[in-house]
Formats: structure tokens, C-alpha cells, sequence
């Protein structure tokens, strides 16, 4: 786990970042289950309501997955893949604090079955991911103090 | 978790409160901004003292209790692809603003692009 402002950012995920897209992706064989980052829930602040696309609807990259309401944050969360919804958190309609509270565990988002493996070369891992954090949490003054329930 | 069917809809969301009343004034940038992220063609139209928001540096001065000012919302929203549109003429005559003092992103138009906004899309609400 790596340590950035207080933001926890799991060493063995993938990471979608494109303007203000800042997500996680974790491969399953063929399946990638899909969630928002600490600095991310950090960011948008309390999640008040999430939408989800449906199981059964196939998204290419770039497009939104789901939408996210916050108190200071209205906007989508797009796809890191393409692919088809297989799975969607069923627990955050009630709860979706879940991503604020646990957005590594919890907290995920929805499931894809993934249809291209070689879109997964365009995200980011590793050092090379821990140094665009470093630099979009600079940017924006992100500074995580999440309590677990 | 529900979805509504939003393929090619357009929703037009008509501005006309300005930073005399901070409370209203985010509000519609929010709505617009998660009604683009749904994947709603979602434009606004800015005219009476609305435009005044749009002015460089205005933003920045319309406080929210809430915390934060309302910089925060207009720029999610233009990041979200909402189309913005002022009225030239509110803009120049009722606001006193020149046109290179508007932040960019938006475009300016006569008001006769308000009847083609409202008529071509299929949703249009006022604040």
C-alpha cells in the first residue's frame, strides 16, 4: 500500500486516470471489478446517490459506467474498458457511502466482462501510477482522512 | 439503481438568476453537469443577470454557505460538456459586460438562439 497525503492506493490495482477520472481496476481472469480511489471519494466528498448502468449493457471506453452524486460533486464515472456489465454493487443503492468509507473493498462499483485485454496497456500501474497520483493530489490539494465504520 | 433511457435526448436549462442571489445559482450547474454525465446533450442559456456569472473572476466571488464558491460548479460543469450560451444582449446592455471579459467556453448568441435551443430539445427547465 502506498501512502499519498493520507490517500491509501493499493500497490497490486489498476489505475484509470483521464482528466478527472480517477479510478480503480482489479483483473479477474476475463472480469475487472471497478471503483472509485481514496483520493477520488476524497474529492467528490459524501456520496449521496449512485446510478449504475445496467447488468447486460456493453460500454466502450470513456463512456460513463455510472453517475455520482455529492453534496459539491455531480459527474460520471466512465468506463476504464470496454466492456459489458455483469455485476453491479447492489449495496450501494442503499449505502453508497460504501465508496467513501471502503472504495477498495466494499465500496466497488460493478464488474465488466472485458472485451478488449489490450486496452489494459493503457492503464497505469506500478511506480508509473503512484507518480500520477502524487501529481493530480498536489494538484487539487487532495487530502484523505477517511474513517473506516 | 435504475436507468432511464437518455439516447439522444437534449435537456436546455435557461439561467437567469445572477450572483445577487448566491443560494440559486448553483443548483442548475450541478443539474446540468450530472444531467451531461448521464449522457444528456444538455446546454444552457444565460441571460437577464445570469451572464454576470460568467463574467472572469465573478465566480470566484459568489460564496456558498455551503462552503466553497460557485467557481467549482460551473467549471464541473463545463469539464462535464455542458454547451453554455449567453445572450448578447443581456450580456452587453442589462450586465454592462464586454464580451472578451467572459470566461471561456462560452458562446455568444442572439436571443433567437434561445427559440432554437427550447424548440429543439426535448426538455427545458428555468431557474
Amino acid at each position: 500500500m502506498t501512502f499519498i497525503n493520507g490517500c491509501e492506493l493499493p500497490d497490486d490495482l489498476f489505475y484509470f486516470v483521464e482528466g478527472n477520472q480517477m479510478s480503480w481496476v482489479k483483473f479477474e481472469g476475463n472480469e475487472a471489478v471497478i471503483g472509485l480511489t481514496d483520493p477520488a471519494q476524497t474529492r467528490a466528498g459524501k456520496i449521496v446517490v449512485i446510478r449504475v448502468k445496467e447488468v447486460g449493457t456493453t460500454r466502450p471506453k470513456g463512456k460513463p459506467l455510472a453517475t455520482i452524486e455529492s453534496g459539491k460533486w455531480a459527474g460520471a464515472v466512465l468506463s476504464p474498458l470496454t466492456g459489458t456489465v455483469i455485476k453491479v454493487n447492489e449495496q450501494l443503492t442503499s449505502n453508497p457511502e460504501l465508496i467513501n468509507n471502503d472504495p477498495y473493498g466494499q465500496g466497488w462499483i460493478v464488474r465488466l466482462s472485458v472485451a478488449n485485454q489490450e486496452e489494459k496497456a493503457a492503464l497505469l500501474s506500478g511506480e508509473k501510477a503512484m507518480e500520477k497520483y502524487r501529481e493530480l493530489i498536489a494538484k487539487d490539494n487532495i487530502r484523505c482522512m477517511r474513517c473506516k465504520q | 439503481m435504475f436507468v432511464v433511457d437518455v439516447e439522444g435526448k437534449k435537456l436546455l436549462i435557461v439561467m437567469t438568476t445572477g450572483p445577487e442571489d448566491p443560494e440559486k445559482t448553483y443548483a442548475p450547474f450541478y443539474t446540468a453537469a450530472l444531467s451531461a454525465a448521464m449522457e444528456i446533450d444538455t446546454s444552457m442559456y444565460f441571460l437577464m443577470h445570469a451572464p454576470k456569472l460568467l463574467k472572469k473572476g465573478s465566480a470566484e466571488q459568489v460564496k456558498l454557505k455551503k462552503g466553497g464558491t460557485l467557481k467549482q460548479f460551473i467549471d464541473m460543469a463545463l469539464e462535464g460538456g455542458v454547451k453554455f450560451y449567453a445572450c448578447e444582449e443581456s450580456l452587453r446592455s442589462l450586465c454592462e459586460i464586454d464580451p472578451a471579459d467572459v470566461i471561456e467556453g462560452v458562446k455568444i448568441v442572439g436571443s433567437s438562439t434561445l427559440a432554437d435551443l427550447a424548440l429543439e430539445a426535448d426538455s427545458v427547465l428555468s431557474f
